[in-house]
């Protein structure tokens, strides 16, 4: 991994940072997780937990180990004890971490999802906008089957811009902040703008993984520090321990958040969670209906209520819910319209839904592209305005694109648009902001999962998503059809 | 589930591990180290690190290392916490695969 960057230099902190670490205490926790099928194969998980694999479907997932259909291979099999006890009572939850033979069944996806390694001058960043994203685990508490990491939680070898072949590497400290300091500093010197990217100075970084949220509140806590004595203004963290490990959340992390807060009071924390379905934070009863909370709303688990009334209470910090719609877990209108509305009354916005990636497997976890837009439509009939703050993302390599608008008309007079059309809207250009808001139309194809399903039938392409198809249609017409669609707007 | 850290440690001591491993559940003795059960988030970072191959996911410990499980878990409560990497044991090479080390363990 001989990057330009890669020292072995131990991270020294400013005394500010010092002050701040010596005040952080390490919880103590206990997740209880089950890793690998093995456990299950060979009776040695608690009794309860057998129950999560009935003994058909072990046998047909050990008739793939070893070949080329190996489950395990693709994505490690993981899960929590208190994952376990909410899966019990729920399909949804168990189809996201129960493994399954379908995962494999076609291999087809990329390797390395969104071209991440050609955005990624240091090991363990992805650096795009003026966001850079570092991997600082290369695990969860409990893993998701649907996954887009799946190559860094598998340690899959993936390939380089320059060629050669390695499994994605974590990010280091001091790594990151000599990347960070040079980055700025030449933008600073060049006017605001990066004399050879024409990138922003780095303000944000959102630690990812993996979950940062699996690290101890004392390496949260270096980082966090790291990051503010370099200069960037907020730190993002995206995680799912408020669904896998809610107790995660406890009285040492709080303490923590509150002391990071007073030693950096203008850096701003943002936690990203990540809940699929209300059956992650929901209690029921023994119907298995949610049960309405006396106060209004619906009753939560209390250990998740703990969790996210602690960040609720913190006015600095931000949490956003964003989550991939994926096939018999949360393709359920109804279920996203309670998951919604519960977000915003306790003070979660509702950020992003996603369309499944085109990871190796996908075909087994995509809902159709026009599907979701429609589920999630149908969710937020039921929703005030406020609840329906979330937007349809698919990310294109291109950056993060809204899948804005899908119509069963066609549009008079344009070829390809019979059976209705698609709108796509880029939101954010992976190099830097200049696409930002231009959009693509397509044909529609209830069968899409993937921007490739709509290679055939682009109609307008102002966003440039499908500059790579080499059948696109000229460009004149398109420009006439663009005009056309202005006016009918 | 944890990673467990088996005889070869012992009389070695490389701590490669203590450098990778992104919660810091490793514990050290006078002439190994042990894995904190409870802590360790089954990563596997430290794994491909050891020079001397002594640390096991705890589904591949051996047999005959079987004790060790319950080891690590007991003296993680009472060793200190080992963050910074260190100079292996001075005979760290000669102590590499002998068999029957667990009789030298110093507690």
């Amino acid at each position: 991994m001989g990057t330009a960057f890669m020292s072995m230099e131990k991270y020294q902190p400013t005394p500010r940072a010092q002050a701040f670490l010596e005040s952080v205490r390490n919880g103590k926790y206990k997740r209880e997780i089950i890793t690998g099928l093995g456990k299950f194969i060979d009776g040695k998980v608690p009794e309860d937990m057998q129950t999560l694999y009935t003994p058909e479907q072990l046998k047909d997932l050990l008739a793939l180990r070893g070949t080329e259909r190996d489950v395990e291979a693709r994505m490690p099999v993981k899960i929590t004890r208190h994952y376990f006890e909410l899966a019990k009572h729920s399909k949804a939850l168990q189809t996201l971490v129960r493994a399954d033979p379908k995962e494999t069944a076609d291999m087809g996806g990329a390797a390395d999802p969104g071209k991440q390694m050609s955005y990624s001058p240091v090991e363990g960043l992805i650096h795009k906008y003026e966001l850079g994203l570092i991997y600082v685990a290369s695990t969860c508490s409990a893993h998701c089957r649907f996954c887009y990491r799946e190559e860094l939680i598998a340690q899959k070898e993936v390939e380089r811009p320059d060629g050669t072949f390695a499994p994605k590497g974590l990010a280091v400290i001091t790594d990151i902040v000599a990347y960070i300091k040079q980055h700025n500093a030449e933008v600073a010197s060049n006017g605001g703008r990066h004399p050879r990217t024409g990138r922003e100075k780095l303000r944000e970084i959102l630690m990812s993984g993996g979950d940062p949220m699996v690290l101890a509140n004392k390496n949260l806590a270096e980082w966090w520090s790291a990051l503010a004595d370099t200069g960037i203004d907020s730190i993002r963290i995206g995680t799912k321990e408020a669904a896998f490990y809610p107790e995660r959340f406890d009285e040492t992390f709080f303490e923590m958040l509150d002391n990071f807060h007073a030693a950096y009071p203008g850096t701003r924390l943002r936690f990203m969670v990540h809940f699929n379905h209300p059956d992650e934070f929901l209690k029921k009863d023994e119907r298995g209906m949610y049960i309405d909370d006396p106060q209004g709303g619906l009753e939560w688990i209390p250990a998740t209520k703990r969790a996210i009334e602690g960040f609720g209470q913190r006015s600095w910090l931000t949490v956003d819910n964003q989550a991939p719609i994926i096939n018999g877990i949360n393709d359920d209108a109804d279920a996203l319209r309670i998951m919604q509305r519960e977000m915003r009354r306790n003070r979660v916005e509702n950020h992003y839904f996603f369309c499944g990636r085109d990871i190796i497997g996908h075909k087994a976890f995509n809902v159709p592209i026009e599907r979701v837009w429609q589920l999630l439509n149908e969710s937020q009939k039921g929703l005030s305005g406020v609840e329906a703050h979330a937007r349809l993302s698919i990310t294109h390599y291109k950056g993060k694109t809204e899948v804005a608008a899908v119509s069963n008309k066609p549009l008079a007079g344009i070829p390809g648009t019979e059976n209705g059309f698609v709108v796509l809207k880029l939101m954010r250009g992976a190099e830097d902001a200049k696409d930002r808001g231009k959009v693509t139309i397509v044909g529609r194809n209830p069968e899409a999962i993937w921007f490739n399903d709509y290679d055939d039938r682009v109609i307008y392409d102002e966003a440039g998503l499908f500059a790579d198809v080499k059948q696109v249609k000229s460009p004149e017409p398109a420009a006439a059809n663009s005009t056309l669609l202005q006016r009918k707007a | 589930m944890t990673y467990v850290v088996g005889e070869n440690c012992i009389k070695c001591k490389h701590t490669d591990c203590i450098e990778v491993c992104p919660v810091n559940c490793f514990y050290e003795g006078p002439n190994t180290l042990v894995i904190h059960p409870d802590e360790c988030i089954d990563c596997a970072l430290c794994v491909p690190k050891c020079p001397v191959n002594a640390i096991y996911a705890e589904a591949d410990l051996p047999e005959d290392q079987a004790a060790f499980l319950e080891l690590n878990a007991e003296l993680a409560q009472v060793w200190p916490n080992i963050t910074d990497r260190k100079e292996p044991l001075p005979e760290a090479e000669q102590w590499n695969g002998v068999p029957n080390k667990l009789q030298y363990l110093v507690r």
